[in-house]
């Protein structure tokens, strides 16, 4: 009796271990409808996903090199050094950046980043009464930084992006690190809604140095696909805004501009008089670009961009002790020296590993 | 005494028994969402080995020509007229060991690119399905959950 018990005890244990497989069985074939389905966890939500069709891929890791043409340095006076104009040939860099999903989640992203660029100008006969040149073409400036960016959705249709930097700026070398304390904080925050997967959009505000100063600047995100999926934008404005062509999904074509700037201190390898210690270019420029991006294999891809640099800001500030100050669009406080860059025509060409 | 011991033994048969059916690569096997909700993957077994193909597409019909989208991005252009509903992007995965299968690849057909691919079960409706390029730490983990039939249907059967 216990025996023919024990029997049925397991056969009903068999039995119920099998529709634990069973309940992952596929739908019979000729019943199949897949319109009518639901989460089998009844909790599980959707999430809006920060892509929309045909958007250029994310770079994980690129490897640039930044050219621009012959242009004329018009630098004011500051203490006792008199305005001088000097002709730089060139001025060419490169540009490292690494963008890592370390959390990937449908309801959220955090990525981390980090980049270095450099600009270093070619100066003939510098003269040696014009010190802010001289240091520009013994020094160069670099920028190096850290970044996160978290993409947060809310639902199917709503999402919040922000992201943050740091960044470390000047004419500095590696073995002349200047002070933490000079590090300068970006940030930004965007509230998105996502109406298809053509078109997402939101508004946000920064804190940017894009314009050379720190400022606090609205952002207005706009990408959109047309329904033949052959155009379409990719806006952040106003740190950028393209026109897309899409030939196919390994070869697209933008034209637009990218606005790129900040502070950066100089003197940090104490080559000039104190008079500079505690000084910062306010570097900003616009570059009206044609851009063409394709995959040379697979998940490698190159970035040719070509346009105008126009100078949008060089000036430079005081900013003793390394504090920070706001200034924005409207205030009147004085800069230590006014420098004005002349315009001219610049190349980027880069290679880059791009994100699944 | 004796009733003790056969209670105690046929627990110990059924737990052993609860676990194996747990530790089996055919808890992969179903019908999965990709989190952009733009399809459903029909995830089944050939030989030893696990694929998954598109059974349903949120957006089935090309808008401008309104004929049944294809594979238009495939490098291989004579790829580029199949159908992507039914399409395999999942293919040779292997159960490895509990809740993790490895040495497959994922196709997306958004951009025509193929993508080594490992998955893992969260739980029994949750997999992180991660596509990466050469080294997992390049590469992106999407979440994709489990659908069955809506209970209203099963009601109304």
């Amino acid at each position: 009796m216990k025996f023919t018990a024990l029997i049925l005890l397991l056969l009903i244990c068999f039995t119920a271990s099998a529709q634990i497989t069973d309940s992952t069985t596929l739908i019979p074939e000729e019943e199949e409808n897949y319109d009518n389905l639901s989460f089998a966890d009844g909790n599980a939500k959707r999430f809006c996903t920060s892509k929309i069709f045909d958007l250029s891929p994310q770079k994980l890791i690129s490897i640039g090199y930044d050219f621009q043409g012959g242009y004329a340095i018009n630098s004011d006076t500051i203490g006792t050094y008199a305005p001088t104009t000097v002709r730089t040939n060139y001025s060419q860099g490169l540009r490292l950046m690494a963008n890592i999903p370390v959390i990937s989640r449908n309801n959220i992203i955090v990525q981390l980043g980090a980049n270095y660029l450099e600009q270093r100008y070619q100066i003939d006969n510098t003269p040696t009464d014009n010190l802010l040149s001289t240091n520009l073409s013994r020094n160069g400036l670099r920028s190096t930084g850290l970044n996160t960016t978290i993409f947060k959705p809310l639902n199917e249709r709503n999402f919040i992006i922000a992201q943050a930097s740091a960044d470390l700026n000047g004419d500095y070398g590696f073995n002349t690190i200047p002070s933490l304390r000079l590090l300068r904080y970006s940030g930004a925050a965007i509230f998105g809604w996502k109406t298809g997967d053509r078109r997402m959009f939101g508004v946000g505000l920064s804190r940017t140095y894009r314009v050379g100063e720190m400022n606090y600047i609205p952002i207005i995100l706009w990408n959109w696909t047309s329904l033949n999926r052959k155009w379409g934008t990719e806006v952040l404005f106003p740190a950028r805004a393209h026109v897309r062509r899409t030939i196919n999904s390994r070869n697209m074509f933008f034209v637009g501009y990218e606005l790129e700037g900040n502070s950066y201190k100089i003197n940090s390898r104490n080559t000039l008089p104190s008079d500079f210690d505690n000084l910062e270019i306010r570097r900003s420029e616009l570059r009206f670009r044609a851009m063409y991006e394709f995959s040379l294999y697979q998940f490698i891809w190159l970035s040719v961009q070509t346009g105008f640099r126009y100078n949008y800001g060089f000036n430079v500030d005081d900013v003793s002790g390394g504090n920070e100050f706001f200034r924005g669009f409207f205030g009147n406080q004085p800069y230590a020296m006014i420098n004005t860059i002349g315009n001219t025509f610049y190349a980027l060409v880069s290679i880059n590993v791009v994100s699944p | 005494m004796i009733n003790k011991f056969f209670a105690l033994t046929t627990l110990l048969i059924c737990s052993i028994l609860f676990c194996k059916a747990q530790d089996n690569g055919d808890d992969l096997i179903g019908i999965w969402e990709p989190s952009s909700g733009k399809a459903r993957v029909k995830i089944e077994k050939i030989g030893n080995k696990y694929y998954g193909k598109i059974v349903w597409l949120k957006e089935p019909l090309d808008p401008v020509n309104k004929q049944p989208k294809v594979d238009k991005n495939n490098p291989d252009e004579s790829m580029r007229t199949v159908p992507l509903k039914g399409y395999r992007l999942l293919k040779d995965f292997e159960f490895k060991s509990k809740a993790l299968w490895e040495d497959g690849t994922i196709y997306d057909p958004e951009n025509g690119s193929t993508y080594n691919c490992t998955i893992k079960m969260k739980d029994k409706n949750t997999l992180d399905i991660r596509g990466y390029i050469g080294v997992s730490a390049l590469g992106r983990t999407d979440v994709w959950k489990r659908l069955e039939i809506a209970k209203q249907e099963i009601k109304s059967n």
